[in-house]
């Protein structure tokens, strides 16, 4: 399931920035990828919009900064509560 | 202000994206050929409009061409056209922003109606039709009114004032004027300006429709059997410079954008007065040094409604007295059809041609002269004649008129 998330994220990342999915690395930074700032707010809505998931409002989080890791981090925890939410609603 | 020394102004530089093709030639040469841009409309909704036709940018037009793909996902459909009709328009002047630091002295002032009206559509269509929470994150770079201007600016390191400038249907001769006058008091030496409007979504058609102005077949502009107003879309940019720094370079110079004028009428919302529009006339003359008698050509706002036919022949009236008979007077919009904020600029590549040419370009549709409009609107078919100074008027909702007054390439 993991490796799933990582996968697909990789893939978004890779057609935002143009890149080969291999040179993505889980401790490569967006910045590090030449994901510039406007980008980078793109890439996180196409990756909301591939999951269905709503990331909260940034506290401090910095997404040009923080490795992809982090960030697939992030989509999983988001999954994870949407699944949790979904139980609960039923 | 007679009391500075003004700096004289000139056009070396033109571009367009317009119903009639890509690029300002093939803009002017439809025009003088007196082919049309109007057809069936072609919109996914359009089975369920009620406006059957409109003046579109050919489906062959390809936003991507010679355009950075980072920047590509920034533009809303108003900015591709800018962008494009700005490039022609730069590489014809051959100015080099880059030497002599000229993009710090350079200003870019961009007219436009509504802005970035595909993208309010798409999003709203997304928000309230398909009840998505989301917005696309580009969104407001790609609406905002100024979007086209920056843009340019960004793509050409253009560092002087830049802004857009927003009147209706009058958007692109504004801005024009402001760029004109931003060069004759000295703060820049050059200016990329011009207008661009992108308008032919659902909703805005929708709102049109309501209106009750727009024709079902064509744009007839002073013809008896009008039926009204024929929607466009497109572009045109003009790169500006002072006489001199056109002729220290030694560039082709267009022509000479002499002087202009501005008037509100401060009495309908949407009613045209032949007060206001023959004061912003007799202004655009005075300003410009010219006399009744040394205009040959008008290119008239000419929407082919009934409010706008009539008032604007009287008004040419109040403003030439009887040399009124003498100009040729044609509306262009009868073949690139109305572009709302581009309008002006697109009207204003007709007027270089009639200048540089010594041709002026036919009011298409003319069957039957109305008995109110009483004046030469060149009919159907180009003239040539020689034209030594011209004005284009562009009136708008709102009751805010703006002319340009042009005079051939000194």
């Amino acid at each position: 399931m993991n490796d799933t998330t990582q996968q697909q994220v990789f893939e978004i990342i890779a057609k935002q920035a143009k890149l080969d999915v291999a040179v993505i690395k889980p401790e490569s930074t967006l910045k590090d990828l030449g994901v510039a700032s406007l980008e980078a707010i793109e890439l996180i809505f196409d990756i909301e919009e591939h999951f269905n998931i709503n990331f909260p409002d940034q506290q401090g989080a910095n997404f040009d900064t923080d490795t992809v890791q982090s960030l697939v981090d992030a989509v999983q925890k988001a999954l994870d509560e949407k699944a949790v939410a979904g139980e609960g609603s039923e | 202000m007679p009391t500075v020394s003004l700096r004289r102004v000139v056009i070396t530089g033109m571009g367009a994206i317009s119903p009639l093709g890509i690029g300002a030639e093939a803009l002017w040469q439809g025009l003088r050929e007196g082919r049309s841009g109007i057809g069936p409309l072609r919109h996914p909704d359009a089975g369920r409009l009620r406006v059957k036709v409109a003046a579109q940018v050919p489906a062959s037009f390809d936003p991507a061409a010679n355009i950075d793909e980072r920047v590509l996902p920034m533009l809303d459909r108003t900015s591709e056209f800018a962008l494009h009709a700005a490039r022609e328009a730069i590489a014809q002047s051959g100015l080099d922003f880059r030497r002599n630091e000229l993009g710090m002295r350079t200003a870019v002032v961009v007219g436009t109606g509504v802005g970035g009206e595909t993208t309010q559509d798409e999003q709203s269509k997304r928000l309230y039709g398909e009840n998505s929470q989301r917005a696309h994150p580009l969104t407001i770079v790609r609406l905002m009114t100024n979007a086209s201007a920056s843009q340019i600016s960004i793509a050409y390191g253009l560092r002087g004032p830049t802004y857009a400038v927003a009147s209706a249907c009058a958007s692109a001769n504004h801005a024009i004027i402001q760029a004109a006058q931003t060069i004759r008091f000295g703060l820049a030496d050059a200016a990329v300006t011009g207008g661009t409007e992108a308008c032919l979504t659902y909703g805005a058609l929708r709102a049109w429709e309501a209106m009750r102005v727009l024709s079902d077949d064509t744009c007839r502009p002073f013809s008896v059997n009008r039926r009204g107003l024929v929607l466009g879309e497109g572009a045109a940019i003009f790169v500006l410079e002072s006489l001199e720094h056109a002729q220290a370079r030694g560039a082709t110079i267009l022509a000479e954008l002499a002087g202009s004028g501005m008037t509100a009428d401060a009495t309908d919302i949407v009613m045209p007065s032949a007060e206001g529009a023959a004061a912003a006339m007799k202004q655009a003359l005075g300003d410009a040094g010219l006399n009744v008698d040394d205009v040959d050509y008008i290119n008239a706002h000419g929407t082919g409604t009934l409010a706008n036919d009539v008032t604007e022949t009287k008004a040419i009236r109040l403003a030439f007295g009887t040399q009124a008979e003498r100009i040729a007077v044609s509306s262009t919009k009868s073949m690139h059809g109305h572009a709302l904020g581009a309008s002006g600029a697109l009207e204003l590549v007709a007027v270089v041609g009639a200048l540089r040419d010594g041709v002026v370009p036919p009011t298409a549709n003319l069957d039957r002269v109305d008995p109110a409009c009483d004046l030469d609107y060149v009919p159907n078919v180009a003239r040539e004649m020689p034209v030594r100074a011209a004005l284009t008027n562009s009136f708008a909702f709102g009751g805010l008129n703006a002319v340009l007054a042009l005079k051939r390439a000194p």
